[in-house]
Protein backbone atom coordinates (compact mmCIF):
# COMPACT_ATOMS: atom_id res chain seq x y z
CA UNK A 1 0.00 0.00 0.00
CA UNK A 2 2.45 2.56 0.62
CA UNK A 3 4.74 1.58 -2.25
CA UNK A 4 1.70 2.08 -4.62
CA UNK A 5 1.36 5.69 -2.51
CA UNK A 6 4.48 6.63 -3.33
CA UNK A 7 5.10 5.20 -6.63
CA UNK A 8 1.72 7.40 -7.59
CA UNK A 9 3.21 10.38 -5.64
CA UNK A 10 6.29 10.44 -7.93
CA UNK A 11 4.08 9.54 -11.19
CA UNK A 12 2.32 12.29 -10.22
CA UNK A 13 4.90 15.01 -9.77
CA UNK A 14 7.23 13.81 -12.51
CA UNK A 15 4.79 13.16 -14.99
CA UNK A 16 1.14 13.83 -14.35
CA UNK A 17 1.82 17.89 -12.86
CA UNK A 18 4.53 18.68 -16.13
CA UNK A 19 1.63 17.06 -18.54
CA UNK A 20 -1.34 19.23 -16.98
CA UNK A 21 1.17 22.71 -16.69
CA UNK A 22 2.09 22.17 -20.76
CA UNK A 23 -1.47 21.66 -21.63
CA UNK A 24 -2.85 24.63 -19.72
CA UNK A 25 -0.06 26.71 -19.68
CA UNK A 26 -0.25 28.02 -22.90
CA UNK A 27 -4.00 28.39 -24.15
CA UNK A 28 -5.15 30.48 -27.13
CA UNK A 29 -6.65 33.56 -25.66
CA UNK A 30 -5.21 36.63 -26.06
CA UNK A 31 -2.88 38.05 -23.19
CA UNK A 32 -2.47 41.50 -21.86
CA UNK A 33 0.31 44.35 -22.15
CA UNK A 34 2.27 43.69 -19.39
CA UNK A 35 5.98 44.48 -18.77
CA UNK A 36 7.46 41.49 -19.10
CA UNK A 37 10.99 43.06 -17.36
CA UNK A 38 8.40 42.94 -14.02
CA UNK A 39 6.86 39.61 -14.35
CA UNK A 40 10.09 37.74 -14.53
CA UNK A 41 11.97 39.44 -11.91
CA UNK A 42 9.14 39.11 -9.69
CA UNK A 43 9.55 35.78 -9.90
CA UNK A 44 12.90 35.65 -9.24
CA UNK A 45 12.97 37.04 -6.39
CA UNK A 46 10.32 34.94 -4.81
CA UNK A 47 12.03 32.11 -5.99
CA UNK A 48 15.32 33.57 -4.50
CA UNK A 49 13.31 33.92 -1.07
CA UNK A 50 11.96 30.79 -1.12
CA UNK A 51 15.10 29.00 -1.54
CA UNK A 52 16.90 30.49 1.13
CA UNK A 53 14.61 30.40 3.25
CA UNK A 54 13.86 26.22 2.33
CA UNK A 55 18.43 26.36 2.56
CA UNK A 56 18.68 28.10 5.94
CA UNK A 57 15.82 25.42 7.46
CA UNK A 58 17.31 22.34 6.24
CA UNK A 59 20.80 23.15 6.61
CA UNK A 60 19.69 24.68 10.31
CA UNK A 61 18.07 21.54 11.02
CA UNK A 62 20.95 19.37 10.07
CA UNK A 63 23.20 21.27 11.84
CA UNK A 64 20.98 21.20 14.85
CA UNK A 65 20.50 17.39 14.37
CA UNK A 66 24.24 16.74 14.22
CA UNK A 67 24.97 18.90 17.41
CA UNK A 68 21.60 17.34 19.35
CA UNK A 69 22.28 13.23 18.23
CA UNK A 70 26.05 13.52 18.10
CA UNK A 71 28.05 16.36 18.30
CA UNK A 72 26.79 16.94 21.88
CA UNK A 73 27.65 13.23 23.48
CA UNK A 74 30.52 13.70 25.95
CA UNK A 75 32.31 10.82 24.20
CA UNK A 76 31.91 12.02 20.52
CA UNK A 77 35.38 11.99 18.70
CA UNK A 78 36.17 13.05 15.28
CA UNK A 79 36.79 10.46 12.89
CA UNK A 80 40.14 9.53 11.35
CA UNK A 81 39.24 11.40 8.10
CA UNK A 82 39.66 14.97 10.76
CA UNK A 83 42.61 13.18 12.46
CA UNK A 84 43.00 11.66 15.96
CA UNK A 85 45.34 13.66 17.69
CA UNK A 86 43.02 16.18 19.98
CA UNK B 1 5.61 2.93 15.81
CA UNK B 2 7.52 2.33 19.33
CA UNK B 3 5.45 4.35 20.96
CA UNK B 4 6.89 7.88 19.80
CA UNK B 5 5.38 10.08 17.64
CA UNK B 6 5.99 11.45 14.36
CA UNK B 7 3.69 14.39 13.88
CA UNK B 8 6.92 16.51 13.33
CA UNK B 9 7.74 14.48 10.07
CA UNK B 10 4.45 14.35 8.73
CA UNK B 11 4.13 18.47 8.90
CA UNK B 12 7.24 18.86 7.85
CA UNK B 13 5.87 16.96 4.65
CA UNK B 14 2.71 18.89 4.21
CA UNK B 15 5.67 22.12 4.46
CA UNK B 16 7.96 20.99 2.01
CA UNK B 17 4.17 19.96 -0.35
CA UNK B 18 2.93 23.39 -0.05
CA UNK B 19 6.03 25.12 -0.86
CA UNK B 20 6.22 23.11 -3.85
CA UNK B 21 3.16 23.59 -4.99
CA UNK B 22 3.50 27.25 -4.26
CA UNK B 23 6.46 27.37 -6.55
CA UNK B 24 5.13 25.61 -9.31
CA UNK B 25 1.82 28.03 -9.01
CA UNK B 26 3.38 31.03 -9.25
CA UNK B 27 6.00 29.78 -12.00
CA UNK B 28 2.83 28.30 -13.83
CA UNK B 29 0.82 31.60 -13.26
CA UNK B 30 4.53 33.91 -14.60
CA UNK B 31 4.05 31.73 -18.00
CA UNK B 32 0.73 31.89 -18.31
CA UNK B 33 1.25 35.71 -18.33
CA UNK B 34 4.47 36.27 -20.55
CA UNK B 35 3.45 33.63 -23.46
CA UNK B 36 -0.01 35.25 -24.27
CA UNK B 37 0.56 37.18 -26.86
CA UNK B 38 -1.75 40.58 -27.38
CA UNK B 39 -4.61 40.13 -29.87
CA UNK B 40 -2.80 43.04 -31.40
CA UNK B 41 0.22 42.31 -31.58
CA UNK B 42 2.51 42.79 -34.89
CA UNK B 43 4.06 40.21 -36.06
CA UNK B 44 8.06 40.24 -36.93
CA UNK B 45 9.73 37.11 -38.11
CA UNK B 46 13.33 36.98 -36.58
CA UNK B 47 15.80 35.46 -38.80
CA UNK B 48 19.13 33.71 -36.95
CA UNK B 49 21.61 32.93 -39.74
CA UNK B 50 25.83 32.80 -39.20
CA UNK B 51 26.42 35.12 -37.84
CA UNK B 52 23.39 38.27 -38.05
CA UNK B 53 20.11 38.91 -37.38
CA UNK B 54 17.14 39.17 -40.41
CA UNK B 55 13.72 41.22 -39.43
CA UNK B 56 11.27 40.96 -41.15
CA UNK B 57 7.65 43.10 -40.16
CA UNK B 58 4.31 42.34 -41.81
CA UNK B 59 4.34 45.02 -44.55
CA UNK B 60 7.39 42.99 -45.98
CA UNK B 61 10.02 45.46 -45.03
CA UNK B 62 13.44 43.78 -44.14
CA UNK B 63 16.04 45.00 -41.73
CA UNK B 64 19.20 43.52 -41.39
CA UNK B 65 21.42 44.13 -37.97
CA UNK B 66 19.01 46.24 -36.87
CA UNK B 67 15.03 46.69 -35.67
CA UNK B 68 12.97 49.56 -35.25
CA UNK B 69 10.07 49.44 -33.48
CA UNK B 70 7.47 51.80 -31.88
CA UNK B 71 7.04 52.48 -28.19
CA UNK B 72 3.82 51.69 -26.76
CA UNK B 73 3.15 48.54 -29.27
CA UNK B 74 3.06 45.22 -28.61
CA UNK B 75 5.25 43.31 -31.02
CA UNK B 76 5.40 39.26 -31.30
CA UNK B 77 8.67 37.80 -32.49
CA UNK B 78 8.73 34.56 -34.65
CA UNK B 79 11.90 33.14 -34.33
CA UNK B 80 13.69 30.82 -37.20
CA UNK B 81 17.38 29.85 -38.34
CA UNK B 82 18.76 28.77 -41.36
CA UNK B 83 21.46 26.93 -40.14
CA UNK B 84 22.14 25.85 -36.85
CA UNK B 85 21.10 26.85 -33.29
CA UNK B 86 20.73 30.78 -32.39
CA UNK B 87 19.09 32.28 -29.74
CA UNK B 88 17.28 35.92 -30.18
CA UNK B 89 18.21 37.88 -27.06
CA UNK B 90 17.21 41.63 -25.88
CA UNK B 91 18.79 41.74 -22.85
CA UNK B 92 17.05 45.01 -21.33
CA UNK B 93 13.55 43.64 -22.15
CA UNK B 94 14.37 40.31 -20.92
CA UNK B 95 13.41 38.64 -24.55
CA UNK B 96 15.03 35.57 -24.69
CA UNK B 97 14.49 32.95 -27.12
CA UNK B 98 16.31 29.98 -29.16
CA UNK B 99 16.40 30.30 -33.21
CA UNK B 100 16.46 27.04 -33.90
CA UNK B 101 16.31 25.16 -37.56
CA UNK B 102 12.94 23.84 -38.66
CA UNK B 103 11.10 25.56 -35.87
CA UNK B 104 9.14 28.41 -35.73
CA UNK B 105 9.50 30.10 -31.39
CA UNK B 106 7.46 32.86 -30.77
CA UNK B 107 7.91 35.45 -27.73
CA UNK B 108 6.34 38.85 -27.65
CA UNK B 109 7.10 42.24 -26.13
CA UNK B 110 5.66 45.81 -26.02
CA UNK B 111 8.72 48.00 -25.07
CA UNK B 112 7.80 51.31 -23.02
CA UNK B 113 10.38 53.62 -23.24
CA UNK B 114 12.26 55.62 -26.47
CA UNK B 115 15.79 54.29 -26.90
CA UNK B 116 18.22 51.89 -27.92
CA UNK B 117 19.07 48.60 -27.17
CA UNK B 118 21.54 45.29 -27.81
CA UNK B 119 20.19 42.83 -29.71
CA UNK B 120 22.77 39.78 -29.28
CA UNK B 121 22.54 35.98 -29.71
CA UNK B 122 23.08 33.44 -26.90
CA UNK B 123 23.69 30.75 -28.33
CA UNK B 124 27.37 29.47 -29.45
CA UNK B 125 26.97 29.45 -33.16
CA UNK B 126 30.54 29.52 -34.18
CA UNK B 127 33.49 31.46 -35.13
CA UNK B 128 32.15 35.04 -34.84
CA UNK B 129 28.85 34.36 -32.44
CA UNK B 130 30.30 36.84 -30.39
CA UNK B 131 29.71 39.46 -32.96
CA UNK B 132 26.44 38.62 -34.19
CA UNK B 133 24.73 41.52 -32.97
CA UNK B 134 22.26 43.65 -33.53
CA UNK B 135 20.52 47.28 -32.19
CA UNK B 136 16.65 47.75 -31.53
CA UNK B 137 15.46 51.31 -31.69
CA UNK B 138 12.16 51.73 -29.70
CA UNK B 139 11.05 55.18 -31.06
CA UNK B 140 8.16 57.59 -31.26
CA UNK B 141 5.11 56.30 -33.17
CA UNK B 142 5.30 57.35 -36.94
CA UNK B 143 1.20 57.97 -37.12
Amino acid sequence: MKFIFGFLLIMAVLVALPAVDFVFAAGDEPGEYLDRRVVIWNLFYKMMTVAFIVGSVVSGTIIWQVWRFRESHPKAKPTSYEGTDW
Amino acid sequence: MSGHSNWPEWIYVAVVIALMAWVGAEAWETERLIEHVPADAKTIIVTGQQWFWTFEHEDGTKEIGELHVEVGKAYKFEVVSTDVNHSFNIHDYVVLMDAIPGRVNTVWFAPDKVGEHDIQCREYCGLIHYNMRGTLYVTEPLH
